[in-house]
């Protein structure tokens, strides 16, 4: 994986990503206002299926009105976080956060698909269920900032230490 | 006491010193400044796409504003103790940043904005709380807000890129020299 990325980081794509010293920082805020829309859609989906929000809507209407936010912006934070990975290979790879951050993230995903399964036939979702996949999604967004601080957060168990 | 001598008292403070010697802290408290930020825009983006016409159309936008104010205020809160703390951790630093002064003006501008809407347009929401297309001024109020709020996001993560090389080299200064 070390060799992978450091093979990756020398490519001629990763080495023009990198020089071009404002495509990294506005890769980032992209990323961030699509944390926003993706989190809240997540947030309105789990308190509807805890019902605390948008009660007088049936639970198929509210997961059409935000399953689309959280398709496209799933999709966006992809690529961006893509073009990312591949600007900072060895940043990304050697970090512990970020192999949590991709293993949470699977887990998010399949989550809300389990919880849309059930909104969109406004049939029962489990309420445990829809808390967990809020907490899931918070620790992603958490391990996606931690990726910076991989010594700080990790001490000794990091590979960088 | 100037702003600079309040900066600095920040930055002198229990809460700097803690951040700075704390391992821990900047990773936790960036991370929920992530989290705090990410649930302002998106609250007030549903807020602002309802006023604008596009989504939500069938629900009244008192409804819909109401039920986002909440987690866009505990978010806003959150997001500026954070914030707060991130700034004591460095101070001097964020004071003399020009990306973290335009972010602190587009705030000021965003809280404006949404001031001026609360005392301008929405006073007479009652004859418009259910029409899909609402008032020229509430039209305006959440255009300027989605992007005053992206522009806050994106001028934020520029900071964190310019931080300490934000200054211009005399001329004359060889920096290579001036290293002992």
């Amino acid at each position: 994986m070390q060799h992978f990325a450091q093979w990756l980081q020398a490519t001629p794509l990763s080495i023009a990503i990198q020089s071009t010293s404002w495509l990294i920082p506005l890769l980032q805020s992209i990323h961030i206002v699509m944390i926003g829309l993706v989190f809240v859609a997540v947030l309105l989906l789990v308190l509807r299926v805890l019902g605390l929000a948008r009660t007088d809507e049936l639970p198929s209407v509210v997961w059409s009105r935000f399953a689309p936010w959280l398709r496209r912006g799933v999709i966006v934070l992809a690529l961006t976080g893509l073009v990312l990975i591949i600007s900072e290979p060895v940043r990304e790879f050697t970090a512990i956060s970020f192999w949590l951050k991709m293993l949470l993230l699977a887990l998010g995903l399949s989550a809300i698909a389990v919880l849309g399964k059930a909104l969109r036939r406004d049939a029962p979702a489990s309420r445990g269920l829809a808390v967990l996949t809020l907490l899931v999604w918070i620790a992603v967004i958490f391990f996606g900032r931690a990726i910076a601080y991989d010594v700080e957060v990790w001490g000794a168990l990091s590979f960088k230490a | 006491m100037t702003l600079h001598d309040l900066a600095l008292a920040v930055g002198n403070s229990g809460v700097g010193a803690w951040m700075r010697s704390n391992l821990h802290a900047m990773p936790v408290v960036e991370a929920t400044h992530v989290l705090a930020a990410a649930t302002v825009l998106g609250t007030v983006l549903v807020v602002d796409l309802r006023l604008l016409g596009f989504t939500d159309r069938k629900r009244a936008v008192t409804v819909v504003s109401r039920e986002m104010l909440g987690f866009t205020w505990a978010g806003f809160v959150l997001a500026v103790i954070t914030g707060v703390m991130m700034f004591a951790a460095n101070a001097n630093t964020y004071y003399g940043n020009t990306a973290f002064r335009i972010k602190l003006l587009l705030l000021a501008a965003a809280g404006l904005n949404m001031a001026i809407f609360n005392l301008g347009a929405l006073r007479s929401v009652v004859q418009w709380d259910l029409q899909q297309r609402t008032p020229r001024a509430a039209r305006v109020a959440a255009a300027l807000s989605v992007l005053l709020w992206v522009s806050v996001i994106f001028v934020a993560r520029w900071i964190g890129f310019t931080k300490g090389y934000d200054f211009a080299v005399p001329d004359n200064v060889d920096l290579d020299l001036t290293i002992p």
